[in-house]
């Protein structure tokens, strides 16, 4: 029963070195990019992140950015002007897989388990 | 989305609590609130009146003689830590199960990895609840104690603790309970169940606020003080005092909190456990029948709800359950409880480790409005291979 360790491995992604945590969330936020998002998202089945899923991911970066921390349920609802189930749908992978992870935030695991 | 929010993340915390338990502890610790038992003013005396009477309130409500071995601590697991490593000496061994929360499996694993002790888990069935014969088969001659949960924080399934209790009785260990999740919602009597000693919390089913548990132990179990400080007592010795409950108890005690223990003890003794019990058990069954309905879903170790608490434990296939969540939250304004609900061995057993699973916990304010908006949300949460 020993304590699970969180652990990272580094990827090639958008031209650099990049780590990773073993859910495929950026280990370092900053480590992000426009390329390193729309790569991800190729590998996720979304083959060109469309207008409405780079509002997305802008808006949670920069809610991010300013706020040290990922938004409210309703903050993200107003911020997008899209409802959490119209989110579900935008990304292959969902809401924390897929928004969140794809837009750079750190993982959320630690806070919600 | 509704426009008032569907609590059911109660087995985390109750909410809301009830309005004349708030207001009526505002008012007493307002009235009263010196710091109980210290000094000779009669306020200060009053205080400590209180919390004689609310230590004598606890005992009579779990059934044990000595209102003196009643210890309120910060939570349940406040007083399992205080349990377990005043129970235990070097090379003692303690059984715990599968089924229990971080709060005793961390402090076992932690004095297990100094080399203070040894354990082992007892496992679950497919039904969720541990089989008396396995804690049997576990206990060595150097068993100190079992140490377990009564309810499942994660299935809500609640253990035959009288029949482990007459187990370890014939094999003279103690039973140490967790009841963090059952008390409050059905009754406790720890002598009729042969229970040595109980944990319990305030803030979940008793519908007291956070920050105030406790420990009831019986006569005959001695524990020792494993924290040192001011009691109020015997001030010119440097050793603690060694008298039940300031043997246990440490620093001033939380008055707010104890007064919104014994207001909630109330509270639910006057409604009737077994009234409110019945309620959410039946709020419960139409969540598991609207639930198994949904092709989607995957309810865990509820088939048959009998010797359940109103737990249940749901996944959506392809969703992540921190989505669903998310979802339930923001577009329909209802609050669960996602991850691993710090029990991480029920999650590995039930093959939900990796993401978790939607704990959905009912209480004594929900309604069948509420149950019934709940499943229309679930249903309508995108999953692969739905448009």
């Amino acid at each position: 029963m020993a304590e699970p360790i969180r652990t990272r491995a580094l990827r090639f992604v958008a031209g650099r070195e990049v780590y990773f945590d073993t859910e495929g969330f950026f280990w370092d936020p900053d480590d992000w990019s426009d390329r390193a998002a729309e790569e991800l998202a190729r590998e996720s089945g979304i083959e060109r992140l469309d207008a409405v899923q780079w509002r997305v991911l802008r808006f949670l970066r920069a809610y991010y950015l300013d706020q040290g921390r990922a938004p409210l349920n309703r903050d993200l609802k107003a911020g997008t002007e899209l409802s959490l189930v119209e989110l579900e749908r935008l990304f292959p992978q969902g809401i924390r897989l897929g928004a969140r992870r794809l837009a750079g935030l750190p993982n959320p695991k630690t806070c919600l388990d | 989305m509704t426009d008032r929010l569907i609590y059911l993340d109660n087995a985390a915390t109750t909410f809301p609590k009830p309005p004349e338990v708030l207001r009526e502890m505002v008012e007493t610790y307002a009235r009263i609130g010196a710091s109980p038992g210290r000094g000779n003013h009669d306020l200060a005396a009053q205080a400590g009146a209180f919390v004689d009477g609310a230590r004598a309130r606890v005992a009579r409500f779990f059934g044990a003689p000595d209102p003196t071995r009643v210890i309120f601590a910060a939570n349940a697991s406040d007083a399992l830590n205080t349990v377990i490593q005043g129970l235990v000496r070097p090379g003692d061994h303690v059984v715990a199960t599968r089924l229990d929360h971080n709060s005793v499996l961390r402090p076992l694993h932690h004095l297990a990895e100094r080399g203070t002790i040894t354990f082992d888990l007892a496992p679950f069935d497919e039904r969720g609840f541990v089989d008396p014969d396995a804690i049997a088969a576990l206990l060595r001659p150097n068993t100190r104690a079992v140490v377990m949960c009564h309810a499942s924080n994660v299935l809500g399934t609640l253990q035959p603790v009288a029949e482990i209790a007459r187990r370890c009785a014939e094999r003279g260990v103690p039973l140490v309970v967790d009841a963090a999740q059952s008390a409050g919602q059905v009754p406790i009597d720890m002598a009729a169940l042969g229970i040595a000693a109980l944990a319990f919390t305030g803030h979940k089913a008793l519908y007291g606020p956070s920050g105030i548990g406790g420990l009831v132990l019986m006569p005959g179990l001695e524990v020792e003080t494993t924290r040192f400080g001011g009691t109020g007592m015997d001030s010119a010795s440097l050793v603690h005092s060694q008298a039940y409950p300031l043997r246990l108890e440490v620093g001033t005690l939380n008055l707010m909190g104890v007064i919104g223990l014994a207001l909630g003890i109330d509270f639910v003794a006057g409604l009737g456990l077994a009234t409110l019990h019945d309620q959410e058990m039946g709020l419960l069954a139409r969540l598991r029948d609207g639930l198994a309905a949904i092709p989607a879903v995957t309810l865990y170790c509820a088939n048959d709800l009998a010797g359940h608490l109103p737990v249940l434990t749901a996944n959506v296939a392809g969703v992540h359950p921190q989505d669903v969540g998310a979802i339930l939250d923001g577009d329909f304004g209802i609050a669960v409880r996602v991850g691993v609900h710090c029990a991480p061995l029920v999650h590995r057993d039930l093959g939900t480790i990796e993401r978790g699973a939607v704990r959905f916990s009912l209480g004594a304010f929900n309604t069948t409005d509420d149950i019934d908006r709940a499943i229309e949300a679930m249903r309508a949460i995108p999953h692969p291979g739905r448009p």
